[in-house]
């Protein structure tokens, strides 16, 4: 029989030589933050929330988004969403959201059981093949971006499973950034020392 | 980062060697052998998975001459991934399907179609459900 269909050797040789950022959990502690000049704009989609209410992500502007792509049947980002309802929690009152954005494809009816047994303190809401073309496939989960009060990225994306303490770090720095950027770009002749946190 | 064609995120998991041919009298029954593989450092979740959100592999035959008596999915493996025990299948195994042709089965040549569902994982995350179809050629004498 032949075996010209039986693909896993070219597949795993393809994958030997794949650098992809999501491969490896080293790949995301490498992410950096990006210059706030040089970053770029997160995608706007209108999507609901379980409540049925329309929900965009330009909504957000002005807050620190931890954006979280997910699926009730993705065993790591079950690992991750205890994580974020405590981020959501602590850091809420500074201007810091958690956006969850489920692709399961059974809809509601997949993620509204889960909601109901699993304490998530945070939006949910129902992505589609839009929202997963917006940003970039999203073929693996989870796949989190954080988003600075300009709705831009500011750090590499998180592909797979990260480390709290990466996100810990990634928010605290953008919440240090009170001003936005066109707030910095408006008082950059003041003396920095009368502008709190407005270097990051 | 690296070239579409090459991430992850875009190829199957799982790989399904081209079945054997049936060949089945009227009336008769004949076993089918899948050999399935699984990606080195990939799972997939098996036919039960313990957690209820977690989504089975199932073979399911959907069209064809023979009916689909019964579907037998090897012994599970049990991994631990975070805190969580899972039931999966990791490297090479067999699904095995007994086929019984009806007495009023059409002589001559035919495709039995099924679908194989699976949703693969490795430790650090966990990619969208996918369904690859199998074709079996099948004669019936």
């Amino acid at each position: 029989m032949s075996l010209k269909v039986f693909a896993i050797l070219p597949i795993a040789a393809a994958l030997a030589l794949c650098s992809c950022s999501g491969s490896s959990a080293a790949a995301n502690s490498s992410a950096a933050a990006q210059q706030a000049s040089s970053r770029k704009a997160a995608p706007d989609f209108t999507l609901t929330d379980a409540n049925g209410q329309t929900v965009k992500l330009s909504d957000y502007r002005g807050k620190v988004v931890l954006l979280n792509f997910w699926a009730t049947w993705c065993g790591p980002c079950q690992i991750e969403i205890p994580w974020f309802t405590e981020f959501e929690q602590q850091f809420r009152s500074r201007g810091f959201e958690v956006v969850g954005v489920s692709m399961d494809e059974d809809g509601w009816k997949a993620i509204k059981p889960y909601l109901a047994t699993h304490k998530i303190n945070y939006r949910v809401l129902l992505g589609d093949e839009t929202v997963s073309s917006l940003y970039g496939g999203l073929d693996a989960l989870p796949t989190t971006f954080m988003i600075d009060r300009d709705g831009r990225f500011a750090f590499s994306p998180h592909i797979g499973l990260a480390g709290k303490n990466e996100y810990l770090s990634e928010i605290e720095s953008l919440l240090g950034a009170r001003q936005s950027a066109s707030a910095q770009h408006r008082v950059r002749f003041v003396p920095a020392a009368v502008v709190p946190g407005a270097a990051e | 980062m690296c070239l579409p064609l090459l991430c992850p995120g875009q190829q199957n998991k799982l790989a399904v060697r081209p079945p054997e041919p049936i060949t089945v009298r009227r009336g008769g029954d004949a076993v089918e052998p899948l050999r399935v593989e699984v990606l080195g450092g990939f799972h997939v979740n098996s036919d039960k998975p313990k957690d209820e959100f977690l989504i089975p592999l199932r073979l399911t035959w959907t069209t064809g001459p023979l009916e689909a008596k019964s579907v037998t999915y090897p012994k599970p493996e049990e991994v631990k991934v975070g805190t969580d025990l899972l039931n999966v299948f990791t490297g090479s195994f067999q699904i095995v399907t007994t086929f019984q042709s009806p007495s009023s089965a059409p002589q001559g040549s035919a495709t039995m179609t099924g679908k194989l569902r699976y949703q693969a994982c490795n430790n650090e995350m966990c990619f969208r459900p996918t369904t690859i179809e199998v074709r079996v050629p099948v004669t019936i004498e």
